[in-house]
């Protein structure tokens, strides 16, 4: 008897000590969402289960281990105790009602987090390797960072142009893989004004670990400013063929390989390309011209820049026209 | 000495009502496909015909029959090994073909290829004729005669070769003309994967065929002859991958325009 | 001396071999590309193959393994010189930075596993059986250390060519984290960088490769290291001479080498840059390393399949008398369960690989969506096998820990029914659960939910064996030597593993969780715990069974101390910086994230790890020589195969056994497991000619 006491003291003990290490080295990134409140709700309860289970188990066995060791020079064998039909029962029923009660709550909360508020703000999410895109269908903008109100309900109708990715914003706890061919949805409030990220959570190739993009949630105010700005910088950039060109850049995530800064990238620095001249992986050299442009935009693997074999450029479906205005564009970083 | 003879005259009897069945029941399918195109109908065919070449041709009941013998090392100990062993083998294949139609479910749902289903119905006969005669050989080696397990067992491996050339050289080219091509589509992609995998284990059978009647001819089997039995069971086996992908390529579901 | 002589010049020839085939393999690339490349593919990969095959030339000449290898080079390269001859013919391209064409790779490889097979010798009885010859049943081994080098049909060294083998790809699976774990020791990339060249891959890709290698090669270790312990063990528990197949046990082995030449071969080919889920359309995408790769897990899963079967059939048909399936021992129950799950769904990683690999070779679109295919569906087909073989990896360890508790606590395990009930029952639900990794993936949404319920359900026959054990060890007079230590580690280990499980299976914590290092510290404490402690306590267990001494306790002990606290370290770390943001499968983080001094020390813990394995494997080897000398029932333990001396003789007991009791009944006064018949009564030993059956060569 006295050893069951002291055992069940042992469970308290490292259950609430268990618990309250796990609580206090703040495993969970800060909750920015309305759907992080309800997920850290029901991660919290389990925290507190795996504690109680983690010392039902682990407090017995330690206690075992020191007061049941074997005596020196003891040779014989323990009781022979071969089972107990009700106790196995027991702990049979009590976690299948605890794992239907988890199983019962978590469906909860997942309705909880998908509900579907009619007014919401839908936002196109495009990804491809390896950036992102976003559109806002109602503005016309395009752009590579996401901006959204704080307090509003985010629609994020995705799709993906290659391979999967996933949108993740830690602090947002919701994540959704985006594929090819078909149009994923996520849904998720933001509430706390601030910069974020969003970083793919699905493996996409060599440069799935650079795959992030901003996102920032303002106030209805602010996130109202950017807008005008951007539908106004649309407008200008779509008079010029510079412009154009720099908008489509954007659009397509050129700078994840490609740098304006000369910094060295996975593919070959922008700035001062026009008019360089390259090492090519046959040996040998050009000097980049628009035609030379044109033809590694149409078909990047035609004539590759040495040091850079192995980086597969994807072919983008640009027209003739988008192609020059992106040249048009390059040719101003010098 | 006659009821032996009498029984073993039942054995190739109800080989033979056996073969009526599925051959009436193939019918039957056909019957379904073209005028009421009903899944549910076309699956319990299928069911139906699978469970007869289970029971009767490929004689699982017998998995149960405990061996008087059991010293381990007797030979009707092993060959009730070597039975289970092969069963478990074929438990293990039948969820590559499972996965097979999981795949051909997905991608096509209630839609065929663009095939011609008079040509599906022609192999599908060949087949299921083979069986039949594979049945007979096993039977008459069974009972000690070689000269017909020899003769059977040839009928059963050319009528095989006749359904794999009916498939690669008749059936693929007909497809890929109808527009049925492998990189063309879903319908081309499941098609040619699903009739392609079940025609390697065609060819494996063959292969297994080939091996008991040669050395069936010199004798080998007239005492022991659980090879002869094992390779049926694989041929009957490939026969009832085949009930189960004939419908689902060439009966279930409504044409679609090839895209 | 013999043995240190031939270690050495095989080294040599390692070293020659290897350099041989790098200058021939750089000549040849210079003659197709015309470049030299020092890095290259071409050069790296003639350098393997030749270079193994000089090794075991040089350790054990030109027969078994080394012909096997050797075949398997010729044929690989006359396979693909086939193919690229009739491309040529067609005017397709023939050669490139990888020498051959994709296609020409694929039947190639296809070609040198067979040839493998042919050239190691383990079919030649099937040959020879085709062709209505008759073979004796027992072959008759080489005396020492080289009959595992070549083909054997006894069980015991087939589970010992298994063990080894697990330990060495343990090895470089290892070797491969402990590299990638380097780079991850700081934000920013340090040595795998974007100028970084080695196979045609830069910095960033060659950590894709290694981090999926890393993933597949442990993968396929834990296949063979459960597959050693239950060829060796099963037989012996259940009183059998050998398997119910001898042949296709050795079979199941020899296939399992060259798929490891193969997986190696993918890194050199380029690698891939999937993880080892090999998704979709990313896999279609990468280089023809997938295709190595591919084909390397597809011959390890029959492995598997073949392995498994043998397992069955074996438990269903060669018991001792009155072993009763309620008398099995529970290693016996864990193994059958296991091998049903290895049996049928291993078919479904093969086939899902299968249709990705005639994806790229023939265009066929199943799962392009651009060819209307769905690229879903491939994650159900993978997971199909992939969650039920979570639980082909961690059964037979669970045996083990319900197996030697009894020894070392001198109590009957509690519950003998139930915890052989809970293995049929976690192989059974674990079928049904597969979803759980997909919740985030886009399938049906009505899916999720079903599929939370499912795998909840997983945690109550697992939670039945941990209350069992505690039960047992309650009340016990217990003591810890090594294998004991480890069995405590492995039940302390999976708990962490099993209770970070269900806070997946709540799908809304999931989209969380998932991608994140919470699951790879979820998965490594599950595996750990289920496999990697479970094995070596069965190594420390049986290793005088095998050998006739023990290994060094000493070693033993530091080996689990310094393991122990290192792995704790490594996965409450990933699980740490896994919830507060760190992605998987990532070269590099943002420094900005504040996670380098996490990343630091797990890299630290990762290389203790390496170090205590390392002793680990000093220990092993020096012990067959050098260990203490233990013949009789070292730890006194009921089990029949403890009742005879050790080393075990060719065909295990001289006189069977009949069960009279039950299996774990310590403390039972005056009680019996087992009862060898005396001599001259029962079967007996025969050498009675194999039928001329033909019951494998269908494979
Ligand atoms: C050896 C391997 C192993 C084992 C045993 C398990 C066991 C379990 N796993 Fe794990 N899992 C993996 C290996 C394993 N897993 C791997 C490799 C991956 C990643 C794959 C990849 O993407 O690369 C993964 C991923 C994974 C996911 C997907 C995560 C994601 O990618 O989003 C999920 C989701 O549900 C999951 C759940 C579980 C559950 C519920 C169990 C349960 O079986 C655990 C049951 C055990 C216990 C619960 C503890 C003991 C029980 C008690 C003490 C009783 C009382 C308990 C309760 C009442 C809760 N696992
Ligand atoms: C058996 C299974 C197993 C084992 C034992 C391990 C062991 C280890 N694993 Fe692994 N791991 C996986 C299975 C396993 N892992 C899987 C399935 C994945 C997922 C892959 C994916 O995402 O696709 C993964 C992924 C994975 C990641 C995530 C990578 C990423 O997402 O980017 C990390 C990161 O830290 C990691 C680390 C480690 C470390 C440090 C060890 C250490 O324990 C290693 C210790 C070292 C050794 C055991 C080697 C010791 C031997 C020697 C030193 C001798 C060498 C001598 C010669 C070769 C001659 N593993
Ligand atoms: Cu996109 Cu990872
Ligand atoms: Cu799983």
């Amino acid at each position: 008897m006295r050893h069951f006491v002291i055992v069940g003291i042992l469970i308290v003990v490292i259950t609430v000590l268990a618990y309250v290490g796990l609580d206090s080295a703040g495993l969970m990134p800060l909750a920015a969402s309305s759907q992080a409140g309800p997920i850290d709700w029901l991660w919290n309860l389990e925290v507190i289960t795996i504690s109680f289970l983690f010392a039902l188990i682990v407090a017995p066995m330690a206690y075992s281990l020191i007061v049941f060791r074997r005596k020196k020079g003891d040779t014989t064998d323990a009781e022979h105790i071969e089972g107990n039909t009700n106790l196995e029962i027991t702990w049979t029923v009590v976690p299948l009602f605890m794992v239907m009660v988890f199983a019962y709550l978590g469906a909860g909360n997942l309705a909880e987090i998908r509900r579907v508020d009619p007014a919401a703000m839908v936002v196109r999410v495009t990804g491809f390797q390896w950036a992102w895109r976003f559109e806002y269908p109602t503005n016309g903008v395009t752009s590579d960072e996401l901006h959204v109100p704080e307090g509003q309900q985010i629609l994020l109708q995705m799709t993906s142009n290659d391979v999967l990715h996933s949108f993740w914003v830690p602090e947002f706890r919701v994540k959704q893989d985006l594929v090819p061919g078909r149009i994923t949805e996520l849904r998720f409030t933001p509430t706390v004004i601030g910069s974020y990220a969003v970083r793919c959570a699905e493996i996409c190739g060599t440069a799935h670990a650079y795959m992030e993009s901003p996102v920032i949630v303002s106030s209805q105010a602010d996130f109202d400013a950017w807008m005008a700005e951007q539908v106004e910088l649309a407008e200008q950039q779509a008079a010029t063929p510079e412009g154009r060109g720099q908008a489509l850049v954007a659009a397509n995530g050129c700078a994840a390989c490609h740098s304006i800064n000369g910094a060295a990238g996975i593919g070959p620095t922008w700035l001062g390309l026009f008019g360089r001249t390259e090492t090519l992986t046959d040996g040998s050299t050009v000097v980049v011209d628009e035609d030379y442009m044109h033809e590694s935009i149409e078909a990047p693997q035609a004539k590759i820049v040495a040091g850079f074999e192995n980086q597969l450029m994807p072919a983008y479906n640009f027209t003739d026209e988008q192609i020059a205005d992106i040249i048009a564009y390059i040719k101003t970083l010098r | 000495m006659t009821t032996h003879i009498q029984e073993k005259k039942s054995q190739l009897g109800q080989g033979i009502l056996i073969f009526i069945y599925l051959a009436v029941l193939t019918g039957l399918e056909f019957f379904i496909a073209v005028y009421f195109n009903s899944v549910i109908l076309l699956v319990v065919v299928a069911l139906v015909k699978a469970v007869l070449v289970l029971y009767y041709y490929m004689h699982v009941y017998k998995l149960n029959q405990d061996s008087e013998d059991s010293d381990e090392s007797s030979y009707e100990y092993k060959t009730g090994t070597n039975r289970l062993g092969l069963w478990l083998f074929l438990i293990s294949d039948s969820f590559v073909f499972a996965g097979l139609m999981v795949m051909r479910i997905n991608l096509l749902g209630l839609t065929r290829p663009h095939l011609d289903q008079v040509l599906g119905l022609g192999v599908t006969a060949l087949l299921l004729v083979s069986s039949f005669f594979m049945n007979r050989g096993e039977t008459m080696m069974h009972n000690g005669d070689r000269k017909g397990f020899l003769n059977n067992t040839l009928i059963t491996f050319l009528l095989g070769l006749g359904f794999l050339i009916g498939v690669v050289f008749v059936e693929w080219p007909n497809a890929i003309h109808e527009g049925v091509t492998p990189s063309g589509g879903p319908q081309g992609a499941a098609f040619f994967m699903m009739t392609g995998m079940h025609a390697f284990h065609v060819f494996t059978g063959l292969i297994l065929l080939a091996i008991v009647w040669v050395n069936g001819r010199k004798g080998l089997y007239d005492q022991k002859n659980y090879p002869v039995e094992a390779a049926a069971v694989y041929w009957h086996f490939v026969d009832v991958v085949w009930i189960f992908f004939y419908p689902a390529l060439y009966l279930i579901g409504a044409l679609t325009s090839v895209v | 001396m013999r043995r240190a002589n031939s270690v050495w010049s095989a080294l040599l020839l390692l070293l020659l071999g290897g350099a041989i085939g790098y200058g021939i393999g750089l000549g040849i690339d210079m003659l197709v590309s015309g470049t030299l490349n020092f890095s290259g593919s071409v050069a790296a990969a003639f350098a393997l193959l030749i270079g193994v095959s000089a090794f075991f030339f040089g350790l054990y000449g030109y027969r078994g393994i080394t012909r096997g290898l050797v075949w398997q080079v010729v044929g690989t390269l006359l396979g693909g010189l086939l193919i690229t001859g009739i491309r040529a013919a067609m005017g397709l391209d023939t050669f490139g930075v990888f020498l051959f064409s994709e296609p020409a790779w694929v039947v190639g490889a296809l070609v040198g596993v067979v040839s493998f097979i042919f050239g190691v010798g383990a079919v030649s009885d099937w040959m020879k059986w085709a062709r209505g010859i008759d073979t004796p049943e027992h072959h008759e081994d080489e005396p020492g250390w080289q009959k595992y080098f070549g083909v054997s049909y006894d069980h015991k060294v087939i589970g010992i060519q298994y063990t080894v083998t697990a330990l060495v790809l343990i090895s470089v699976g290892g070797l491969f984290a402990l590299i990638f774990r380097t780079e991850l020791a700081a934000s920013q990339l340090q040595f795998l960088t974007n100028t970084f060249k080695l196979f045609n891959q830069n910095g960033p890709q060659i950590y894709n490769s290694l981090m999926s290698l890393h993933g597949m090669i442990m993968i396929v270790s834990i296949l063979l290291g459960i597959s050693g312990m239950m060829n060796y063990a099963v037989p012996l528990l259940l009183g059998a001479q050998d398997m119910a197949f001898p042949r296709m046990n050795a079979f199941a082995y020899w296939v399992a080498v060259p798929a490891a030449v193969l997986l190696l071969m993918s890194l050199v080919l380029g690698g891939f840059d999937t993880g080892w889920t090999g998704y979709p359309p990313l896999s279609a995408r990468a280089p023809v390393g997938i295709q190595m790769f591919f084909l390397g897990v597809f011959t390890a899963g029959w492995s598997s399949i073949l392995g498994s079967l043998n397992i069955i059939a074996t438990v269903v048909r060669l018991r001792a008398k009155g072993m009763h399936a309620m008398r099995m021992p529970i290693f016996v129950w864990a193994s059958v369960a296991t091998s049903i799950i290895a049996l049928t769904a291993t078919q479904l990683i093969g086939l899902s690989f299968q249709l990705v690999m005639f994806q790229r070779l023939f265009g066929m679109g199943f799962f392009d969506p651009a060819k209307g295919g769905n690229p879903i569906l491939f994650q159900h087909l993978f997971w199909f096998y992939s969650h039920p073989a979570v639980y082909v990896f961690i059964l037979p360890g669970l045996g083990v820990i319900s197996e030697l508790l009894p020894v070392f606590v001198r109590k009957p395990l509690f519950g003998y029914r139930w915890v052989a009930m809970s293995s049929l029952g976690i192989a059974l639900v674990g079928f049904l659960v597969w979803a759980h990794h997909m919740f985030t993936s886009g399938m049906n949404e009505y899916l999720r939910v079903p599929f939370m319920y499912s795998t909840l359900l997983v945690a109550v026959p697992t939670g039945v064996k941990f209350f069992s054990w505690v039960a047992t060890i309650w009340g016990g007079k217990i003591e810890t030597p090594t294998p004991m230590l480890f069995v405590l580690g492995a039940i302390l280990v999976f708990l962490m593993g099993g209770l970070s499980g269900p806070p997946h299976a709540t799908v809304s914590v999931d989209l969380h969780l998932h991608d994140t290092y919470f699951v790879v510290g979820h998965f490594h404490d599950t595996i750990f715990g289920g496999f990697v402690f479970p094995f070596f306590a069965a190594l420390y267990y049986w290793f005088p069974k095998a050998t006739g001494r023990r290994m060094n306790e000493f070693w033993g002990k530091v080996h689990f101390w310094m393991m122990t606290p290192s792995f704790f370290v490594l996965t409450f770390g990933m699980m740490f910086v896994g919830l507060s943001g760190m992605r998987r499968r990532i070269v590099d983080y943002d420094p900005a994230l504040g996670f380098d001094l996490s990343h630091l020390i797990m890299t630290i813990s990762g290389y203790l790890i390496g170090l205590s394995v390392l002793i680990f494997i000093i220990n092993f080897f020096h012990s067959i020589k050098h260990g203490e000398v233990a013949e009789g029932n070292l730890w006194n333990s009921r089990s029949p195969e403890w009742q005879v001396p050790s080393p075990m003789p060719a065909h295990n007991y001289a006189v069977p056994f009949e069960v009279v009791g039950e299996p774990y009944d310590y403390g039972l006064v005056g009680s019996k497991y087992v009862e060898f018949m005396p001599a001259g009564t029962g079967e007996g030993v025969k050498h009675v000619p194999a039928p001329a059956g033909a019951h494998g060569s269908k494979h």
